[in-house]
């Protein structure tokens, strides 16, 4: 090796360009200017180092946290081969978590012929629209439901408010503004004409949206997830979660323009899809995963479930009290609640949570996710 | 030009940072490494207190840099960020130069020079060059615009003001971003950086770090906390104490004179920050530091 090392390393970097390329079949998103600064690392240190080989490319080729384990997982297999229990330190630090395989049922969001006759519903729904909005999701046919999504679309969420610590140049305003003022300042020969203002900007709160997609719910959730689908596209940070027994995240799936495509990417991600319910469980995944790091800091939640909670309740009601501490506003959309203005929360779930809730609603139909719409602005 | 004691090795980073009192990983020296050779920033990410802004104190005083911090928050622009003008004394100066009638055709031109120029940190980071450690500290906490504005700094180091030109490091600062994860970054900053995350050290090393921190602890004591505080991790806590916690825990006892942890209740407040963890470490307590003694 020392005799050649020019020659020595063509060899060894195609090897490296390999592994990337392996990486990159894994999913994770590893650029060409990655693998250079790669190769260009390890040029500095000793490739034949196992350890530093691994680290490097750690360094170098992940920047997510979650995709660690992908990168012990494809590692072992491209440079460990067959022999699992490598050198020493390896073994302790690859510990690639067993990924959990599920099947997973994808719903169909759409029937199948609705694209071609698009025309003839919109039309008919027109004329229809006010019967429709009231009718509650349950008792759509899915022609019905394909017309309400589309109405759905059109509904554009804004979170109230709020002011941030940035200025912006105003009118009026309780700073005065001296950058402004000194080039004025300057235009009029040094003479200072008139006094500038800044004031600080107002800006959208996020808006987190978490989804019960468990099997009681799935008629409603379907329609919710539409419904988080324009939300995410037209307010400003919007963040989306699904659970069932277990939370997942499926912000990611959102950005699909197309909202079938979307709802389907969702399903995908959560395994229990029409499975059993475990709110407790979930919301304290949420809070301890994302909320304590900030994720709903100052922003408004949006749970939606029936409150048929299979686990402990004293989770829930621990899960739901620090969330409420957490977030600005947190709002519950119970489908059972209907159009009943009495209604009183029946389920053991729906009580342990009433005294965190700020706002209560159905969400059952589209007139009720049009009272949230307008709503939202007012909670501020 | 190793007068500086440019690490030559990995290993030699990992003793220079012991000198420096701090226990880096193989992993994490590895990437400071790597980052100090090819000048790429370098992000870590980690739970809290696990020593991520320590990193850059660090590597400032061994290596005899100047640390720059800057520390994110809501709404952190360029005026905080990079540089502003004096306008105070720029007015000042208007206002002096018309009542003395000065027709000097460069006034204008000096108006906007070095002298009315207000640094802040990056701009100082850029004009320090490789005497400096830049600190970005919890870059998540600012507003994504405010990443995609620290592309150019990161990526060229060099930052452009419109009346001056373009200022560009001779050779660039060792930059060290921290996040907690409150949100994902942008793919494109992390792009530039390279990445590190920093676990929870295992049992010996934490012991090793108590030690190192704080040399007046008996290792007795110190083993014992860092049980406890390992047994606190694998309990169901909403906030896990971290390695700072510790180094807090075991200064708190040295100082009240406890040889071990019989009295360990009166001094849960140096590791566990929340009222509902305290609840359950309560309820577990005998069984944490009973384990400890055992260890």
């Amino acid at each position: 090796m020392p005799a050649a090392p020019e020659l020595e390393r063509v060899p060894f970097t195609g090897l490296l360009v390999t592994f990337a390329g392996e990486l990159r079949a894994a999913g994770l998103a590893v650029g060409s200017g990655d693998v250079l600064v790669y190769c260009s690392a390890l040029s500095k240190l000793n490739p034949a180092d196992l350890v530093d080989l691994y680290w490097v490319g750690r360094a170098t080729l992940v920047n997510r946290h979650d995709d660690i384990a992908v990168y012990d997982r494809v590692f072992r297999r491209f440079f460990l081969a067959a022999d699992e229990g490598a050198s020493d330190p390896l073994t302790l630090m690859l510990r690639a978590s067993a990924e959990a395989q599920g099947a997973l049922a994808i719903p169909s969001t759409e029937p199948g012929e609705s694209e071609h006759e698009e025309d003839a519903i919109l039309g008919w729904m027109a004329s229809d629209v006010e019967a429709l909005k009231h009718k509650s999701f349950t008792a759509c046919t899915p022609e019905e439901l394909a017309a309400l999504r589309r109405i759905m679309a059109r509904i554009k969420l804004t979170p109230p408010r709020r002011r941030t610590r940035r200025n912006t140049p105003a009118r009026t305003g309780p700073r005065p503004d001296p950058r402004r003022m000194v080039r004025e300042t300057l235009r009029m020969h040094g003479e200072p004409a008139r006094l500038y203002w800044r004031r600080r900007k107002v800006r959208l709160r996020p808006l987190i949206l978490i989804l019960d997609v468990s099997g009681s719910m799935a008629d409603y959730s379907r329609n919710l997830l539409q419904f988080a689908h324009s939300a995410a596209r037209s307010a400003g940070r919007v963040e989306v979660f699904c659970f069932g027994t277990r939370l997942t995240r499926v912000t990611g799936a959102m950005e699909c323009r197309r909202p079938d495509e979307a709802l389907e990417r969702a399903a995908r991600l959560s395994f229990d899809w029409d499975g059993g319910t475990r709110i407790g469980d979930s919301l304290d995944a949420f809070v301890r995963g994302w909320a304590r790091r900030g994720v709903c800091r100052g922003g408004i939640v949006v749970v939606c479930s029936d409150g048929l909670d299979r686990g402990d309740p004293a989770v829930l009601a621990s899960a739901l009290e620090r969330l409420s501490r957490l977030c600005h506003r947190l709002v519950w959309l119970n489908p059972h609640k209907g159009d009943d203005p009495g209604f009183r929360p029946s389920t053991l779930g729906m009580i342990v949570a009433a005294p965190h809730i700020d706002l209560l609603l159905s969400g059952h139909d589209l007139s009720s996710l049009e009272k949230l719409a307008t709503l939202l602005p007012t909670l501020g | 030009m190793e007068v500086l004691g440019f690490p030559e090795s990995v290993g030699e980073l990992t003793e220079t940072l012991r000198q420096g009192g701090y226990l880096a990983d193989r992993g994490l020296a590895t990437a400071l490494f790597v980052s100090l050779s090819l000048n790429r920033p370098i992000l870590l990410e980690g739970e809290v207190g696990v020593g991520k802004t320590e990193v850059a104190k660090v590597m400032a005083s061994v290596f005899g840099r100047k640390l720059i911090r800057l520390q994110c928050y809501e709404g952190i622009d360029t005026s905080q960020a990079l540089y502003e003008w004096d306008y105070a004394r720029q007015m000042l100066h208007i206002r002096a130069l018309s009542e003395h009638q000065v027709a000097d055709p460069d006034a204008v031109d000096k108006l906007f020079g070095p002298k009315f120029l207000l640094e802040r940190p990056l701009l100082e980071a850029v004009r320090t060059g490789d005497q400096a450690v830049l600190l970005i500290d919890e870059i998540d906490r600012a507003d994504d615009e405010f990443e995609a504005f620290l592309l150019e700094v990161l990526s060229d180091f060099q930052i452009s003001i419109p009346e001056i030109g373009t200022i560009k490091a001779a050779s660039p600062p060792l930059v060290v971003l921290t996040s907690n994860r409150t949100r994902e970054l942008h793919d494109a900053l992390k792009r530039r950086c390279l990445y590190h995350w920093i676990g929870y050290p295992a049992a010996e090393r934490e012991v090793e770090i108590v030690l190192i921190r704080e040399p007046g602890i008996s290792a007795a004591l110190a083993r014992k906390v860092v049980a406890a505080v390992q047994r606190l991790r694998e309990l169901d806590l909403a906030k896990p104490p971290g390695v700072a916690e510790t180094i807090d825990w075991a200064r708190t006892l040295d100082f009240l004179g406890e040889p071990d942890l019989t009295n360990a209740r009166d001094t849960l407040g140096a590791v566990v920050k929340d009222r509902d963890d305290l609840e359950v470490v309560l309820d577990n307590l005998q069984e944490i530091t009973s384990g400890a003694r055992g260890a």
